[in-house]
């Protein structure tokens, strides 16, 4: 089967300017909630935030090595529920417990590459939702260790001790820094596993795993360590997903909608990129965040509480909201496969080249 | 035994929407991840006519089968078709859109309320030799077994038929005897859905309709699929059978919140070892 051009074939060098401008929007980040006090928009900050720790995590293994899970919720749900259990049922703290859920989720992930990357194409896809509906039955079926269809209904987070300073997880703004460092963390993790001769090797299977391993490279080893690093970050994400949320169940978690959210988000931006998952997740997350919760943007004062908009959402989008999802699918998928960022780029080199006509034109006719 | 023989019967069903998805794959190369959706669809029709009008959910197949033709042709021309090209992985995501839009759709229109559809005969069973045989199930059973018969008919005997079997083998080379290749893709996926709807419209008095019933089918339309031989109707309905036989004993054997997932197991480890499937050829 053809393959149409993917980005980033070759990821550039060291950029100066790109880090000048990633260290600028960090900064600007974080000094945002010093300005802007509203609950909703810090909420709103939070879950961007996840969305692009997610789509980094599935960018490692969609992404750089080519496989398309869209089983991830079985490692974003791991993350979750094993934070979750340690905090309520053995008092572990969070900052403990997530590397806990990682280890969970890292190994579940050597477990589920070594059977399902044998497959290829949409068989791998088959198995890997197969993978974590079996999970999610699983979680819905053992009632005496999950609790079934009940779900956690978390209490309250201890506070953080760091010498003398205490941190709190009582409002948005801890949680929103603690979001923005996570994000960060995993942004530069995933550039520096783009830029190393591990990524390269990812990079060699997607395009052509039988030519990489003629030359030297074993596809079933590397696609693991591809998928066991994406784990780690997904159970990074939703050991912080429940922290936040305070309620999961094993719907909300490893539902087939969250798997799909993962590939959304990076297939918006741009799959394969770094910058592709921040704007897929700017694209997704205040689109449905919107139509989750429109009083947000009452509470904004951008819109009054009667607004016509507000009541529309509220009487018939708030539980429909994947409606939005779907149609966001079918618009990229037919229009712009290679995401926002692939149109961005197109639109980028025309302009360039419309600008070097314009420059050799006069010399031309000279 | 009575579990094998009610096994037998829910599986006809499951045999049905499974053949509806290895046409459409066989013919379009296109794994059709809203074949549950289009079930569902189904299901809110036949409840729709039933509530509505009063016609019985068996008969209404006469009227959900031509629009769910028709509505699933339809989206064959508009989007599908666009990508048949594309990568694998962006087919499987677009069709993941449409059932996501069908089913929020569904939901937009009728909320997302449990629906249930009560025939006079809904709960009532046949007794034979000690074995007894829901009555709806039975209907279901020999409405699907007819139907299975008039579509093997139709794919071995009528010049149609042929053709879509011809496109299904080779596309090209059945574009170069003649054959309208697309039109054949049109006629598949219109067929796919329609069989997706008639199993709905048989499903229906014996489960909840919500707009969220669409995705266990899709997978488990799948798990058929795979299990028979991609593209292989007898496949289809030999997989069919096996799931639920398979489910329905592992109800009354393990547990019946359990049959799911010992599905899914079984698919996964069929997918491992013989991932052509039972009657498959070995393709890569």
């Amino acid at each position: 089967m053809d393959r149409p051009p993917l980005l980033s074939r070759a990821p550039r060098g060291f950029s100066v300017l790109g880090l000048v401008l990633f260290v600028a929007a960090v900064a600007a980040l974080w000094a945002f909630p010093s300005f802007v006090k509203k609950p909703y928009v810090l909420h709103m900050g939070v879950v961007l935030f996840l969305a692009i720790i997610q789509g980094q995590a599935w960018n490692v293994v969609g992404g750089y090595a080519g496989q398309y899970s869209v089983g991830h919720a079985a490692y974003f749900g791991i993350g979750a529920y094993v934070t979750t259990m340690l905090l309520e049922l053995n008092k572990i703290a969070p900052w403990i417990g997530i590397w806990a859920a990682i280890a969970a989720a890292v190994a579940l992930s050597l477990v589920i590459g070594s059977i399902t990357f044998r497959l290829r194409g949409p068989y791998f896809v088959l198995a890997s939702i197969s993978v974590a509906e079996i999970i999610r039955l699983a979680a819905l079926h053992f009632k005496d260790f999950t609790r079934g269809a009940e779900g956690f209904l978390l209490s309250d987070i201890p506070a953080l001790k760091i010498g003398a300073t205490e941190i709190e997880f009582f409002t948005k703004r801890p949680f929103y820094f603690a979001a923005l460092g996570l994000a960060v963390i995993t942004i530069v993790a995933n550039y520096l596993v783009q830029h190393s001769k591990l990524g390269y090797y990812f990079q060699a299977i997607r395009e052509d795993q039988d030519a990489a391993h003629s030359l030297g490279i074993n596809p079933a080893f590397y696609k693991n360590v591809a998928l066991a690093i994406s784990a780690a970050f997904t159970a990074w994400a939703g050991g912080f997903y429940a922290m936040f949320v305070k309620f999961i169940d094993p719907n909300t978690v490893f539902g087939l909608d969250v798997s799909v959210q993962f590939v959304l988000i990076c297939i918006i931006g741009g799959i394969g990129t770094i910058l592709g998952p921040v704007i897929g997740a700017m694209v997704l997350v205040p689109l449905s965040e919107v139509l989750r919760n429109p009083k947000g943007l009452v509470q904004l004062g951008i819109l009054s509480s009667d607004s016509g908009f507000v009541r529309f959402v509220e009487a018939n989008l708030s539980n429909a909201h994947l409606l939005v999802y779907g149609i966001l699918v079918v618009i990229v998928i037919l229009f712009a496969p290679e995401g926002v960022l692939g149109v961005i780029r197109r639109i980028a080199a025309r302009v360039r080249r419309t600008a070097a006509r314009g420059r050799t034109e006069p010399a031309a006719t000279a | 035994m009575q579990s094998v023989i009610s096994g037998i019967l829910v599986g006809g069903v499951y045999a049905l929407i499974g053949i509806g998805l290895t046409i459409i794959f066989g013919v379009m190369r296109i794994i059709n991840f809203a074949q549950g959706e289009l079930l569902m669809l189904g299901m809110y029709a036949t409840w729709i006519v039933f509530s509505w009008l009063g016609i019985d959910p068996f008969l209404s197949i006469v009227i959900t089968a031509p629009l769910l033709f028709l509505w699933g042709a339809f989206l064959q021309k508009t989007i599908i078709n666009r990508v048949l090209n594309a990568l694998p992985q962006n087919q499987i995501l677009l069709t993941i859109g449409l059932g996501l839009i069908m089913s929020n759709s569904i939901m937009l229109a009728f909320t997302s309320d449990y629906r249930i559809l009560t025939t006079s005969y809904s709960s009532s069973s046949f007794s034979v030799g000690g074995i007894s045989i829901s009555q709806p199930l039975l209907y279901a059973f020999l409405i699907t077994a007819a139907i299975t018969g008039a579509l093997y008919w139709f794919l071995l005997k009528t010049d149609t038929g042929q053709a879509i079997r011809a496109t299904a083998q080779d596309r090209d080379a059945a574009q170069l005897m003649g054959i309208n290749v697309k039109a054949m893709s049109v006629l598949a996926f219109g067929l796919g859905s329609a069989l997706a709807g008639v199993a709905g419209a048989l499903i229906s008095p014996t489960y909840y309709i919500f707009p969220q019933v669409g995705s266990a089918f899709t997978l488990k339309a799948f798990v058929i699929v795979v299990l028979g031989g991609m593209g292989s109707v007898i496949g289809a309905t030999l997989g069919g059978l096996i799931i639920g036989v398979t489910e329905s004993l592992s109800a009354v054997y393990i547990a019946s919140g359990l049959k799911e997932l010992v599905t899914f197991v079984l698919f996964l480890g069929l997918l491992l070892f013989k991932p052509s499937g039972l009657l498959g050829k070995t393709r890569a």
